[in-house]
């Protein structure tokens, strides 16, 4: 096929992923997955103005496979949001600029939300009221 | 796993690229095919495969990756060696810039196994079996490993890159701290005045991909930084007018790729953050 | 038909010029961003300790003041983090001005929507009801 137009060299197709980008786009993820569950949040706060029956509905849901697949992903994205998030603001804030330390500091982000996420799952379900 | 600077090669490597297919979201003329295989050398023992990004505009056809067999006994140790040797003995079609073969002048900048670095200061040893080799990212090919850096020149020059003063000139030079140049010239050597402007950093810069027909980059920002940071500088608060732009600096979201990248072991990221840190004292 | 590139290098670099703004946008992520990281951790201890808990416990909790107040701190903070980090992600990938113009739009109407009905919802269950 002839074409005229200069032809555009690969990006993302070639690209090594490495840690600096994996977390930065799992930082963007984990942001937008929280966004899209943020109106459960306030479904929730609703549910628990509306009644006891409104707030069970809700429960049922939350306690089914998919409601607590969801409850872990948000989990998951919390934290980690939230870890990675703080790093954002040392580097805003000037410090941590070296490699050594965006290494280091990144898989301390990864281990930390990963060790979170399981205490709050495992407290969570060992919690009797 | 613990990267401690630019130049220090990843010791596992979990995923080459990322898992989309090889040619995700690229438009016809950009398609990249397999191209020719070209034989071994004869009596060679120890051999180097480099499978290489290919385009000529005079065919019209699609870019191909072309793959070339080198006699690494009878071969220089750089990347840019094999390069050369390919070009003087199996294809001389073969086309890449290059000028003073020791990391300074930044010419041969290229995409070798899947990231940002000047050819002639890779070893072919610390390379993929085959090494892939491809133009910078996200960028118009000229002809094979030549991509148009116009565009990159370009928001270079918008950042206005010489010094601007309002005082008379001086009888002999403009003083400087040794302090102060240490700011432009790093303590190591490694400051922002450093750079080769090989745009390694901008061609690895996800956000440059996505949006670099109005985000500066990193090659552009650090520079932007170097002239910012100048004690014998006196336009400070116009440049950091010019800068502050929703896309022009905050296109950059810390990503870090440049900072990972560097052949020259400078720091773009945190320059940039210096820069975002200067606009929003200035406010405060 | 596209109409023909004929600006210069510099014109079509130079753009519209620089905005000029753009730190507010940035400091106030920072800021929503800081109060998020206590907010955020309270609220989800919160509810992991009560994760098994029943709907007359939780409501308990809901109406004290100071979880009412916290609550509705958290929303205000995390729809204003939200709508500005959606803008920006949406500002990333959308280049279509007929498409990105309308989604920012939609993100902080939506965002503000959410929060109003979240205090509205704890001020509710706070004051009786």
């Amino acid at each position: 096929m002839i074409h005229n137009e200069r032809p555009l060299s690969p990006d993302l197709q070639i690209y090594r992923p490495q840690l600096t980008s994996v977390l930065s786009i799992a930082h963007r993820l984990t942001g937008v997955a929280l966004g899209i569950g943020s109106p459960l949040l306030v479904w929730w706060l609703l549910a628990a103005a509306a009644g006891p029956s409104a707030y069970a509905a809700l429960q049922g849901f939350l306690a089914s496979w998919l409601g607590l697949l969801l409850l872990l992903g948000w989990t998951f994205s919390l934290f980690y949001h939230l870890c990675n998030g703080i790093r954002h603001l040392f580097w805003d804030a000037g410090y941590g600029f070296d490699l050594e330390t965006i290494y280091a500091s990144g898989w301390t982000v990864v281990t930390v939300s990963i060790g979170l996420t399981l205490a709050a799952w495992i407290f969570g379900c060992g919690m009797k009221g | 796993m613990l990267i401690k600077s630019s130049d220090q090669l990843p010791s596992v490597t979990v995923l080459k690229r990322f898992p989309v297919p090889r040619n995700f979201g690229v438009s016809a003329p950009s398609r990249i095919e397999r191209g020719k295989t070209w034989p071994a050398p004869v009596g060679a023992t120890r051999i180097g495969k480099f499978e290489i990004y290919r385009y000529d505009p005079e065919s019209g056809t699609n870019p191909r990756t072309d793959t070339y067999a080198v006699d690494l006994d009878r071969c220089g140790p750089m990347v840019l060696d094999a390069l050369i040797k390919i070009k003087d003995e199996i294809d001389s079609t073969l086309t890449f810039r290059r000028s003073c073969r020791e990391g300074v002048c930044g010419s041969c900048a290229m995409n070798i196994d899947g990231t940002n670095w000047l050819a002639c200061t890779r070893f072919i040893a610390d390379t993929a079996e085959p090494a892939t080799i491809y133009p910078l990212n996200h960028l118009r090919v000229i002809k094979d490993l030549v991509p148009d850096l116009t565009h990159l020149y370009a928001q270079y020059a918008l950042i206005e890159p010489w010094l601007k003063t309002k005082t008379a000139a001086p009888e002999r030079e403009r003083l400087q701290s040794s302090e102060d140049a240490e700011d432009l010239n790093g303590e190591d050597g490694k400051g922002p005045a450093a750079c080769i402007l090989c745009f390694c950093c901008t061609a690895g810069c996800p956000s440059h991909w996505w949006n670099g027909n109005r985000f500066l980059g990193p090659a552009a920002l650090i520079q932007a930084w170097r002239w910012l940071a100048d004690s014998r500088d006196d336009a400070t608060g116009e440049r950091l007018d010019d800068l502050e732009d929703p896309f022009r600096l905050y296109r950059c979201h810390t990503i870090l790729n440049c900072t990972r990248t560097c052949p020259k072991g400078l720091n773009p990221g945190k320059a940039i953050a210096s820069i975002k840190k200067m606009i929003a004292e200035r406010r405060s | 038909m596209a109409r023909k590139q004929t600006r210069s290098w510099v014109g079509r670099t130079q753009g519209l010029g620089s905005a000029r703004e753009g730190v507010g946008h940035w400091w106030m992520q920072r800021v929503t961003a800081v109060a998020l990281i206590p907010l955020t951790l309270w609220f989800a201890a919160s509810l992991i300790a009560r994760a098994r808990g029943d709907y007359g416990a939780l409501i308990l909790w809901l109406r004290t003041p100071s979880t009412s107040v916290l609550m509705v701190l958290l929303l205000i903070a995390l729809f204003y983090h939200m709508a500005l980090g959606l803008q920006v992600v949406i500002e990333d990938y959308a280049h279509n001005d007929r498409i990105k113009l309308p989604a920012v739009v939609v993100v902080h109407l939506a965002s503000f929507a959410l929060a109003a009905a979240g205090i509205a919802t704890t001020l509710r269950i706070a004051l009786g009801g």
